[in-house]
């Protein structure tokens, strides 16, 4: 008997499921299908260096239909509906879909407009367009305050704000005019950082750059003509140029076929990834609520994870072994260098050290990402 | 003695950890009403710590902080 598996979505998290399965299972065992409509496959870590004019960013994109592998069936078609009780899986197109297996990787989504004043106002570098954008904002700068943050908790790379900063500060020295800006950095816990000990080490490096940062500020509102944004605990910072990571939120569909609420993002078991009390519906990516990172290197550790189980299973094993929430990223701290952090659901990163090397590792990544990383091999 | 209180909402994050609970507290302050009591529940130990800072910051009331059976219970007054 041949096995259905359906994939919803072609981004990070569906496409390196669908190559890692097709590693893992024999086309005469195994069906494996992706629904996806991705323009393009978008390397998002490349989003803090584009605006800065560090990489080309046709470097960082790739046509998604030649990056699954022999023996994939990608179709080009959007997910209208999910019934997991019916086994069904309905698409704008008209069609429908059945399953053995159901891999939901449909990831987030940006919402700046439920912001007022965001998409008139703020930059970003969340998606390609942004951060063209932003590019040629920052081209133009000729000096005032950038004020940094994100919008809200959670957004995709919680690392991003914080490694856009500090390549910043380089990039205004680099220009010559470092001291006709002030940075301003704003984030919504009483540090800089979600995690703790990573936060301590971000913050001694940017006193040492200068940049003034603010803590508890919880973006509630933006006011355009005053040029400032006020925090829901009543604090205002004005702004030359503003860069917020947008909100984001899970699919609609998810939502509108009551797999979550009105968020859209999906509670899954955190130790199997499986929906519910559904042992054959599995979620991964930016798509789950777990309490990790939203970020490729997550959905790669998930996908690894989920793909041996599911090989496992087909072929008559019973898999034991348990996610445990691994994520390994690299970030940037400026002036060329990086560092790797490592943790799980339990253990939290371990003391870090900045190095050349990680940076040569994190400017290198889309290549590893589209050549290693996506295809399965890695 | 402990404070007496009755929450008019009640925020249960524990299993979750940093930065879930705050974020939770959070959310549910902005749909309370003024005077309403919100009492959060929290297995992550940084959380009484963070939650105690965002409600000093906002200018809300701390109620108090107390130790539970397996978690914290975090409660504030929602005072603006």
């Amino acid at each position: 008997m041949v096995v259905n598996i359906l994939i919803l979505g072609d981004g990070a998290a569906g496409t390196i499921m669908a190559n890692k399965l097709r590693f893992l299972t024999n086309r005469e065992d195994a069906e494996i299908t992706v629904i996806g409509n991705s323009k393009y496959h978008y390397f998002k870590p490349d989003g803090i260096h584009i605006p800065l004019g560090m990489k080309d960013y046709r470097e960082s994109v790739k046509s998604p239909q030649f990056l699954f592998n022999y023996g994939i069936n990608y179709l080009r078609d959007t997910v209208a509906g999910i019934d997991v009780e019916n086994r069904n899986v309905s698409t704008l197109s008209g069609k429908s879909y059945t399953y053995d297996y159901l891999i939901i990787a449909t990831g987030d989504r940006l919402v700046p407009e439920e912001i007022p004043g965001f998409e008139s106002e703020a930059s970003h570098f969340y998606s390609l367009e942004a951060s063209l954008d932003l590019k040629r904002k920052l081209s133009e700068f000729k000096g005032g305050k950038i004020l940094i943050g994100p919008s809200s908790i959670p957004y995709q790379c919680p690392p991003a704000p914080y490694e856009f900063t500090f390549q910043l500060d380089r990039y205004l020295r680099r220009r010559g005019i470092r001291d006709k800006a002030e940075i301003h950095y704003a984030f919504p816990l009483n540090r800089v950082f979600t995690m703790e000990n990573v936060s301590n080490y971000v913050q001694k490096l940017f006193d040492e750059k200068g940049i003034i940062y603010h803590t508890l500020f919880n973006l509630e509102s933006i006011n355009g003509e005053k040029k400032s944004v006020t925090s829901l605990e009543g604090e205002d910072l004005g702004y030359d140029l503003l860069i917020l990571v947008p909100p984001h939120k899970g699919q609609k569909v998810i939502t509108e076929s009551g797999l979550a609420d009105d968020q859209g993002y999906i509670m899954v078991d955190r130790h199997h990834l499986n929906y519910g009390s559904y042992d054959n519906v599995f979620v991964i990516g930016d798509a789950t609520d777990l309490p990790i990172s939203k970020a490729g290197a997550t959905a790669h550790f998930q996908a690894e994870y989920l793909a041996g189980r599911i090989a496992s299973e087909i072929s008559g094993f019973v898999a034991e072994e348990l996610y445990d929430g691994s994520v390994a990223c690299t970030t940037v701290t400026g002036d060329e260098k990086a560092f790797t952090l490592y943790f799980s659901y339990t253990r939290p990163p371990r003391a870090m050290f900045q190095s050349k090397l990680d940076y040569i590792l994190k400017w290198t990544s889309a290549d590893t990402y589209f050549s290693g990383m996506l295809r399965g091999v890695m | 003695m402990e404070k007496q209180f009755t929450a008019t909402k009640v925020v249960d994050a524990r299993g979750t950890f940093c930065p879930g609970p705050l974020m939770e507290l959070i959310k549910a302050y902005k749909s309370a009403k003024t005077n309403d009591i919100i009492s959060l529940y929290s297995t992550d130990t940084g959380t009484k710590r963070d939650a105690a800072a965002w409600i000093s910051k906002s200018g809300n009331e701390l109620i108090g902080v107390f130790d539970r059976e397996g978690y914290y219970e975090i409660v504030m007054k929602k005072t603006k």
